[in-house]
């Protein structure tokens, strides 16, 4: 049994009639690349906010933010896809869940659900990088702050949250890498990403090898451009003569 | 100028402050010393709120820290506090150190505000240093970035957490300098410290602290010259063998 | 409003239950195969010799910058080939089950070899130095010295990793093997209760995730106390 090769595959026309099977390709990357960035947007604004709740005095707030750490942390990512793009539009009420249904198509359906549940299910990763980082700063700080006058959103705003999220840009960009690695699994909803291009590409030219390996190839290389611009971002933020310890 | 009058404090069942009562007058400086554990640095802590206590009062200027409806922000804004490991912001340089609180605080503008933080900054013998960061600074210039920055809010009095056991033995008579010299311009300050030299030069009055109460609150005189405590002379003792 | 209509969850426990002792059996595989190759990857990848340090490093990197997705997708194609290869096998068998297996242990192992790795380093370099002033060799210090004293910093992340591996398995999906979720999309798939049935799947991943993650949370307690006295 000999494989046949066939890496011209890219270039000849796909079954769409469109477009190239490259083209194919092309589309999943951009849909993989723009659901990344658009969830990681909502998992740090979330993930912020739900860290900082995590390490205010008072045990109602910050039982809320663990309670909703523990609710995403302990559902697994399939699960919780199918339930923001199957369940939820059934349940909402007030007839928001048919608007849902009915007034969008089918793939913005899709993106939206997918987005929305990447989005939730790295905000709570992100929301304990926060916390952490919160929490390894010395505890004079926040007096420091609160001597100074400052009120304790002041003191978060200006003492705490910029040192903190400077500590924590290296685990940070490996919950962005994981972000694009995860959108992989919003395939199974039928989003035309680059994995679920890259299986139809196979359905419709068995050709499994040049497929996966371009598609992996493509990860491989949105991983590398993901380190490169976060070792960018540490660098920048680097402050001078500090070198992490207490 | 500040009133501390009977307080007490605990956590769970641990005792920390127990009906403790001293007053300081505008212009005097206060020295409070005792063994670690005796909840020196608590009570200094509790003049400006930065720790609750359950019973008793303090009043700063007339303000009682205690009460729920007092704005603690702008108490503390007039109240200046030096810390035992500095605090300085270490994403700022220093100049938005000294300026940062004046800014968003105090509501002064920019220029204002740089203008005295650097004023104090060459008060401290730093001014070279504007705009270095902390981390670039030793220990000994911190801590004067620290009090500048202090200083800038215009307080009414000082408060000082053990400002000099933190720092290398060499560094710390560039600290007790900037602070005797505020103490002789008449600032009221109550300082946490076991730098007994700088007690003997400047303070009107010692505080000495055991086991969460204040065994003796007598003038320097009379401390030094015959302390009425077993306790205090033990740590007397223990002081002068160093 | 939507109106909830639980019945044919019952019904289909004996089914689900099968589903549930798929999931396990691949957790389990993966845990056991991924801790000793992982162990295995983090000595090489510490390892003075650059080769066996180079192989590690781009194992662990590769396998750590694909989805978990991808991996399976690959697994699904390739090992039933060789599998067929190698043994001659029926061209019928149904091999999705290994090949899954295969899959999430080759792929864990790169986790679990990063966390492995930290945990030797956790270990102080005096330790080696100290061995080898024994006359311990440095496979003996790695045995009887490092590697005891890391694994039990590590216990409670190789567990946490595992049940983050637990929640992967629904993964297994994309093959349509019938693991506790895909169970549980089937039944609802065929009585038109996939609402419910994937709240169900959702509430019972929850239930056992954050008991786990509890008793982790407990032992890691227990750890901390043990060693600060």
């Amino acid at each position: 049994m000999s494989y046949q090769w066939n890496w011209g595959i890219f270039l000849s026309p796909a079954a769409s009639g469109d477009s190239t099977y490259l083209g194919w390709m092309l589309s999943g990357l951009q849909t993989t690349i723009l659901l990344s960035l658009s969830a990681w947007v909502i998992a740090l604004a979330l993930g912020s906010l739900m860290g900082v709740l995590r390490t205010v005095p008072g045990k109602w707030l910050s039982g809320l933010a663990a309670t909703y750490v523990e609710i995403f942390r302990n559902i697994p990512l399939l699960v919780q896809l199918f339930i923001w793009y199957f369940v939820l539009p059934e349940v909402l009420p007030f007839g928001l869940g048919d608007r849902f249904k009915q007034d969008l198509d089918p793939v913005t359906q899709q993106f939206v659900s997918a987005m929305v549940c990447l989005g939730f299910f790295t905000s709570a990763r992100v929301c304990e990088q926060v916390r952490s980082g919160i929490n390894a700063l010395p505890r004079g700080q926040k007096n420091a702050g609160l001597a100074l006058g400052f009120t304790l959103p002041q003191t978060y705003r200006h003492v705490l949250l910029p040192m903190a999220f400077r500590l924590v840009v290296p685990p940070l960009t490996s919950e962005f890498l994981n972000i694009f690695k995860n959108s992989a699994v919003c395939s199974t909803i039928g989003l035309l990403e680059l994995a679920a291009q890259g299986r139809q590409l196979v359905d419709y030219t068995a050709q499994p090898y040049e497929s996966f390996i371009a598609v992996t190839a493509l990860y491989l290389i949105i991983n590398v451009v993901v380190m490169t611009l976060m070792r960018h971002v540490e660098n920048k933020t680097r402050v001078p003569g500090y070198l992490g310890g207490k | 100028m500040i009133s501390i009058d009977t307080v007490s404090k605990h956590y769970g069942s641990f005792q920390v402050l127990t009906d403790c009562t001293t007053q300081v007058k505008k212009g005097e400086v206060i020295v409070v010393c005792g063994p670690s554990g005796s909840g020196k640095s608590t009570l200094i802590k509790c003049v400006n709120g930065l720790e609750p206590f359950q019973s008793g009062t303090i009043t700063v200027n007339g303000v009682s820290v205690g009460d729920p409806k007092t704005n603690l922000s702008k108490l503390r804004s007039h109240v200046g506090m030096v810390f035992q490991h500095f605090e300085l912001f270490p994403h700022m340089s220093i100049t938005d150190n000294l300026t940062i609180a004046q800014e968003k605080v105090l509501g002064r503008n920019k220029d204002e505000a740089r203008d005295k933080g650097l004023k104090l900054l060459d008060r401290v013998g730093l001014k070279a240093h504007a705009a270095k960061f902390p981390g670039q600074l030793s220990g000994g210039q911190q801590q004067r970035v620290a009090i500048a920055r202090a200083l800038a809010m215009d307080p009414i009095c000082m408060l000082f957490d053990e400002p000099t056991s933190a720092l290398d033995p060499e560094m710390i008579n560039e600290v007790l300098d900037v602070m005797v010299e505020l103490a002789q311009e008449g600032m009221t300050m109550m300082c946490v410290t076991h730098e007994m030299g700088f007690a003997r030069k400047v303070a009107n009055r010692v505080i000495f602290m055991d086991k969460g109460q204040i065994v003796e609150d007598d003038s320097k005189d009379a401390f030094f010259g015959a302390p009425r405590s077993e306790r205090a002379r033990q740590f007397l003792a223990k002081i002068l063998q160093h | 409003m939507y109106e909830f209509d639980w019945s044919s969850i019952p019904g289909a426990l004996p089914f689900l239950w099968e589903g549930m002792k798929v999931s396990l059996e691949i957790t389990l595989s993966a845990v056991i195969f991924g801790i000793v190759w992982g162990t295995a990857l983090a000595m090489m990848r510490l390892s003075p010799v650059k080769p066996l340090s180079w192989f590690a490093a781009g194992y662990v990197n590769l396998f750590r910058a694909i989805p978990l997705v991808m991996v399976l997708l690959w697994f699904f194609l390739i090992v039933p080939q060789v599998l067929r290869g190698a043994f001659n096998l029926d061209p019928n068998t149904d091999v999705r089950l290994t090949s899954a297996m295969i899959g999430f242990a080759l792929f864990e192992s790169a986790y679990y070899s990063e966390i492995i790795r930290a945990g030797i380093q956790s270990v102080p370099k005096g330790q080696v130095s100290a061995a080898s002033a024994l006359g311990m060799s440095y496979a003996q210090a790695m045995r009887l010295v490092v590697l005891p004293q890391a694994f039990r910093n590590m216990v409670p992340l190789l567990l946490t990793q595992a049940i983050v591996l637990f929640q992967d398995t629904s993964l297994v999906y994309v093959s349509a093997l019938a693991d506790f979720f895909g169970a549980a999309y089937k039944v609802g798939d065929r009585d038109g209760r996939l609402v419910e049935l994937l709240l169900f799947a959702g509430l019972v991943y929850f239930l056992i995730c954050f008991a786990a993650s509890q008793l982790v949370r407990r032992y890691q307690k227990k750890l901390n106390a043990h060693v600060a006295h």
